[in-house]
């Protein structure tokens, strides 16, 4: 197994060093650190919004830019997060606690350092474990056959809907039914049949995914900043004062380095649960941190603690580098941002999955390898660079939001040339802001879109390999385990009210 | 009603249409024989997304946040201005191909900044045209992609 890994990383690190990676990797943290640190604009939209540029690349070129992308978005959230409290999205909320009252008592520079130092850390532990325990994970994941494929998908599926918090899991299981909907729009695969065409020929190759993720996220994300009129983004005049106090003493990092190594762990293997993702990540280390802290310590908790800032921070970077781990050993993605890099690598022409391990192993430890160079990038490019990038902050919103407007139309004009598509962007955009509107999320609907159609597939192929019986879904015991593990996740939400019932 | 329901409601109505839809989709007399056809999907789905639904409308709404009618909700929304961008992306998706890249794409922005209240003029063009024309160049001279003028241009004999 160590020979295999040290190959793998040799496969990596050549592939890296690329000048065009190396460029790329760059080139990912700086356009995800400024499209992140827009506040309402989260790592999906950064990612969607990078795709259209990827088109034209290698597919590990592409995938490298976009994991760049995913991890400075994290980063850029937390600066918009600590100087304005305004987080970009919601794994970065948990940041805001600690991180915009350390701001206001005057030091937004060292808040910003240890947010910086502490992604750093996340991301870099979190890479080492994954260099431990992806190709683990993908060794075992070989042997897998469709119905095991098949129980895989229902379970990153159903994992994805147990996540979404209370009373949310029935919405997040129908916006799932309602993405396998939209992805059975189009020439059905194998029989060749039109579905739900409606006799239009733009509609004959399905739904676009990345038009779907424009307008699930970007234009929809966009267009809420206007509808909600948040009084945040009008004047986005971030606290200047303390900038050149980037520094952070030796008796603060001693406090805050067992928060940064616990909530490593913590976050990476949060991450790695699919459907899980930054968010609980990043609430789970500051809980954690919280309920370990010493009384006179825990009072500061919410008035600008560091470990408070830092546990966070750590967390979700180590979560959301954790994300990658289903999504290059199964093709399953740990998160809605993760949905999206899938269906980039679907767009590429690569079967995401542990085959991809074994097929295109220059992805699998590219995208890994080049995870330690960007935090390295993130760390010594962005951290002297934050001044400048927090006045992004000050451009005006009756500027900016037509600017996003235009760049997610065009990121799909430009791949398409169809002006069809833009209309349907906007008719899926409405839809989506309807939706958004009754407290429905997003992601899940995207998760099931991209997976719908590798499902279908499966579950056609494995009725026909166990002679049109539904008995695939027992027979084998790897199968078994996967089902076994969905209904423990379906049944968690019943169980744990039942059991609140019991202690009452 | 609380906002979720609504949305319940949407989704059950969408559901039902959808499996109505799903028993006209045409079969091939040979997939007539099979357990798994081009319709299966669909059917599972659609009974999938009335139980959810109905399951979402029955239930009574634990998530705080869902409990809110939808008025209360939109309360003070800003909706003139958000339906005014989205008429203005349809007339970009509408006229794209009449006046070209170029043309579209720079009235889509100065009507974007206009009607969220930018009335600077200069402002409005030296952050739109140049914006545009670095877009073009970069896709059309720096990537050689193709980007096909608009009609208008056949139209009045300059092309």
């Amino acid at each position: 197994m160590w020979e295999g890994m040290i190959s793998g990383m040799m496969t990596g690190i050549s592939t890296t060093l690329i000048p065009i990676n190396i460029a790329m990797v760059l080139c990912g943290c700086f356009a995800g650190s400024l499209i992140g640190m827009l506040p309402g604009l989260g790592p999906i939209t950064a990612v969607a919004l990078m795709i259209p540029v990827t088109y034209g690349l290698e597919p590990t070129t592409g995938m490298v830019l976009l994991a760049g992308v995913y991890y400075g978005a994290i980063f850029g959230g937390s600066t918009s997060s600590i100087l304005i409290n305004a987080p970009g999205e919601a794994a970065t909320v948990a940041t805001a606690l600690d991180g915009y009252p350390l701001a206001r008592q005057g030091y937004p520079g060292k808040a910003l350092a240890i947010a910086a130092y502490s992604s750093f850390s996340g991301g870099t532990i979190a890479v080492v474990l994954m260099m431990v325990f992806a190709p683990m994970l993908a060794s075992v994941a070989t042997s897998f056959q469709s119905a095991d494929y098949f129980a895989l998908m229902i379970l990153g599926l159903t994992a994805v809907s147990a996540f979404a918090g209370r009373g949310g899991v029935l919405k997040a299981l129908l916006m799932v039914v309602l993405g396998l909907m939209l992805a059975t729009v189009g020439t059905d695969q194998t029989s060749g049949i039109q579905r739900f065409t409606f006799g239009s020929l733009e509609l004959l190759d399905g739904i676009e995914f990345l038009l779907l993720a424009m307008a699930t996220f970007a234009l929809t994300e966009a267009l809420m900043l206007i509808l909600k009129r948040d009084a945040s983004s009008d004047s986005l005049k971030p606290k200047m004062i303390g900038f050149k106090s980037l520094k952070v003493s030796l008796k603060e990092f001693k406090l805050i380095t067992p928060s940064i190594l616990r909530s490593s762990i913590l976050g990476f293997f949060v991450g790695v649960l699919p459907g899980a993702g930054a968010t609980l990540g990043s609430f789970m280390s500051y809980g954690m941190e919280r309920n370990l802290a010493p009384p006179e310590e825990q009072k500061k908790f919410g008035k600008g603690s560091l470990r408070g800032l830092a546990a966070p921070e750590t967390g979700n970077n180590a979560a959301s580098t954790g994300s990658f781990v289903p999504l290059l050993t199964l093709g399953i993605p740990g998160s809605g941002t993760t949905a999206v890099m899938l269906g980039a690598l679907i767009a590429y022409g690569i079967e995401p999955g542990p085959r991809m391990f074994v097929e295109r192993p220059d992805v699998f430890w590219g995208v890994i390898m080049s995870m330690y160079l960007g935090n390295v990038f993130l760390l010594i490019l962005n951290l002297p660079l934050i001044p400048y990038f927090a006045r992004l902050l000050a451009i005006p919103r009756n500027l900016m939001v037509p600017i996003i407007l235009f760049f997610s139309l065009m990121g799909v004009y430009l791949v398409t040339f169809n002006d069809f598509d833009i209309l349907m962007m906007v008719f899926f955009c409405i839809a989506a802001m309807a939706l958004r509107l009754m407290n429905f999320p997003m992601a899940p609907l995207l998760l099931g879109f991209i997976l719908g159609g590798l499902m279908e597939d499966n579950l056609r192929r494995s009725l026909m390999i166990y002679d049109e019986s539904m008995s695939f879904m027992w027979e084998r015991p790897i199968t078994l385990a996967i089902n076994c593990t969905t209904l423990f996740i379906i049944t968690l939400p019943l169980t744990r009210s039942i059991l609140a019932r019991f202690r009452r | 009603m609380a906002r979720e329901k609504v949305g319940a409601l949407i989704m059950l109505l969408f559901s039902v249409a959808y499996g109505v839809l799903s028993t006209q989709i045409p079969l091939s007399f040979l997939s007539h024989q099979e357990t798994f056809t081009a319709r299966t999907m669909p059917y599972a789905l659609s009974v999938l997304g009335a139980f959810l639904s109905l399951a979402i409308l029955i239930s009574p709404t634990v998530d705080s946040s869902g409990k809110h009618s939808l008025a209360e909700e939109t309360k003070g929304m800003d909706w003139s201005t958000a339906i005014l961008l989205v008429v203005v992306m349809l007339v970009f998706g509408l006229t794209m191909k009449w006046f070209g890249f170029i043309l579209a794409s720079i009235f889509f922005l100065l009507v974007g900044f206009w009607i969220l209240g930018e009335r600077r003029k200069k402002r409005m063009l030296l952050t739109a045209i140049p914006l545009v024309l670095i877009l073009w160049c970069i896709m059309s001279l720096l990537l050689g992609v193709y980007i096909a003028p608009g009609e208008i241009f056949y139209q009045l004999g300059i092309l």
